[in-house]
């Protein structure tokens, strides 16, 4: 906070500023201010990222198996996408189905300018990611004044127009239509973040870039939700019109969260295209639209792993019932178990198991001391 | 005393055919505190919602510090000198009292947030959820929030509603100290009708949308059309 801020309760060492009533209250913060980011937190979130940053690193060397890297690779991709949706969701309260507009929009990016227009990779994949994002910023200049049901089926309906522009027989010379385009790299420099493309297609020298990318995303949502645009978002969240008549323009705020969400979305769709070499009208697809938005619901949104942790379920449910084709079914019930049962989603609930177990522990050592 | 902070001409508003605000005119001074009154279905709170910008004028104008505000939205007019509370307490329910306070502190450039933090006794609630406190103390949040910023003139929202008749008295009391302390000009809805003639300055009593007395509070107290509209045996 600057020193110009305000700030309710200010250290004892201002004489200026009487001390709050109240003192020695459990969880009192005195001195801390609420709103925006603090120097130590930050730092605190940082440490953390780097450790988990340079332990996931080590996941190939863990996980020999071909396939479940590959899983994993997928679940970490499809996770990218779900920390955006997450983040809309609980930041502002918007669920979206229509994500895979960025997502796909995003890959299909990749495979045009590379394969089409003969870009390096990495230009195509960061002009992807621009373009992905600007296209969210359009959709969401939109839509995002709409709320709950009218804003599902708004982002749903960009979406499936996407779908349908790619199918195509017109686009065929662009978009190859329904038989989808392959991502060829043809320029000069033909790598990305130093891998070949036949590296990018193998899961344990992909997963460096996937996993970097995931640790980015999710640290960078840390710090939008816990900066004082985070706590805005909150606020029009929870009471709109309380903000506006608080002098907040609500309008902005909620398209920039739908700009962050969007800007995931792309990122994960550039990595799907890299990985795969292969972008079909798949990547704009209903199907994945509700998958996305499940893995979310399913993980739950409220914590910002919950996404992840919900994708990478899916993606191992995916490859394990996949084949039979109850795929579906046991993500039905999954769905239906966690929104009865489980409202935070898996993490929201393991979570709430630790803090309580932890709260019981305390009460325990306390009452053993006294 | 100084021209009017707030000044509202002809205000209109129709919900299809029916009028709920007829041509009321309205006129607040810096420090002044104007009670509007009457009977349930008067207008009151409708008038409330038309001068604050949130619903658009079906006729007349409004005017802040002289400049013509009836087409600006309601974040604009926080910005420049207008709040309002609302008859049902508005908080943001899973923050603490100090992260929406700061908040909005810091949105309207508040440099005494911890003065108003003290005048409303909210210092040992601080930390806490506001869905977690008190009626009487969100309210308390609800207020202090509108006179966040110094505004110019805040709209109040029966801000005795869901209070005991001794949290309500209280509260007038802090209203009105408040609006003299910081020379905020108060526009106060208000059921409390002794309450309001004991705080206010000047008062309005509407019935059936219209304007049916305007003055000081002895001279509507005596009005017989008030009398015989709404105050009856309590003049």
């Amino acid at each position: 906070m600057s020193s110009t801020a305000p700030t309710v309760v200010t250290t004892t060492d201002d004489p200026a500023v009487a001390p709050p009533r109240g003192d020695g209250a459990p969880g009192r913060r005195e001195g801390r201010v609420a709103v925006g980011l603090e120097r130590r937190a930050v730092l605190r979130a940082l440490a953390v990222a780097v450790v988990i940053l340079v332990a996931g690193l080590f996941v190939p060397d863990l996980i020999t198996s071909s396939y479940y890297m590959g899983v994993a690779a997928d679940g970490v991709v499809l996770g990218i996408m779900a920390a955006g949706i997450g983040f809309l969701a609980h930041r502002s309260g918007l669920i979206s189905l229509g994500h895979t507009a960025f997502y796909g929009g995003s890959a299909y990016g990749v495979a045009i300018f590379t394969t089409h227009w003969g870009w390096s990779p990495t230009t195509a994949a960061v002009v992807a990611v621009i373009g992905g994002t600007l296209l969210a910023v359009a959709i969401g200049s939109l839509v995002i004044r709409i709320t709950g049901f009218g804003f599902l089926m708004l982002t749903l309906a960009f979406g499936q127009a996407l779908y349908a522009l790619s199918t195509l027989t017109s686009l065929r010379d662009v978009t190859g239509a329904f038989d989808g385009i392959s991502v060829v790299f043809s320029g000069e420099s033909q790598k990305v973040a130093g891998l070949t493309q036949a590296q990018l297609g193998a899961p344990d020298t992909f997963w460096p870039l996937a996993w970097v990318c995931l640790v980015l995303v999710v640290l960078g949502l840390w710090l939008v939700g816990r900066s004082r645009f985070g706590v805005t978002l909150e606020a029009i969240r929870e009471n709109e019109e309380r903000a506006r008549f608080s002098g907040y323009n609500t309008y902005l705020p909620r398209l920039g969260a739908f700009a962050i969400s969007g800007f995931c979305a792309s990122i994960a769709g550039v990595l799907f295209a890299l990985k795969a070499s292969y972008v079909s009208p798949d990547v704009l697809g209903f199907q994945l639209a509700g998958d996305s938005l499940v893995a979310t619901i399913v993980g739950g949104f409220t914590i910002l792993i919950g996404p992840v942790v919900g994708a990478l379920l899916y993606i191992y449910a995916q490859g394990r019932f996949g084949d039979t084709g109850n795929l579906e079914l046991y993500m039905g019930l999954a769905l239906i178990v966690v929104v009865i049962f489980l409202p935070g989603g898996v993490v929201g609930f393991v979570t709430d198991r630790v803090v309580r177990l932890r709260a019981r522990l305390w009460r325990g050592r306390k009452g053993a001391g006294s | 005393m100084s021209g009017p902070v707030l000044r509202a001409e002809g205000v209109t508003l129709r919900y299809g055919a029916v009028v709920a605000v007829d041509h009321v005119d309205i006129a607040v001074a810096p420090g002044v505190l104007h009670g509007v009154i009457g009977p349930n279905g008067a207008g009151k709170s409708s008038f409330m919602d038309a001068l604050s910008g949130r619903r658009r004028l079906s006729g007349g104008t409004v005017h802040l510090d002289g400049e013509d505000i009836t087409k600006r939205n309601v974040a604009w007019r926080r910005k420049n000198g207008m709040a309002r509370s609302f008859q049902k307490t508005s908080v943001f329910n899973s923050m603490t009292v100090r992260t929406q306070l700061e908040m909005v502190a810091r949105r309207n450039r508040e440099d005494d947030l911890a003065g108003i933090v003290s005048a409303f006794g909210l210092e040992p609630y601080l930390d806490e959820p506001c869905i977690s406190i008190s009626y009487g103390l969100q309210r308390s949040v609800d207020i202090a929030m509108a006179l966040i910023g110094k505004p110019h003139v805040v709209l109040l929202d029966e801000p005795g509603a869901g209070l005991s008749q001794e949290e309500s008295v209280r509260m007038l009391d802090h209203i009105r100290g408040l609006c003299s302390e910081r020379d905020v000009a108060a526009v106060l809805v208000e059921h409390d009708v002794d309450g309001v003639f004991r705080v206010c300055d000047e008062i309005t009593v509407l019935s059936l949308g219209k304007v049916l007395a305007t003055g000081k509070p002895a001279e509507v107290r005596a009005n017989p059309a008030v009398i015989e509209a709404y105050l009856g045996s309590q003049a």
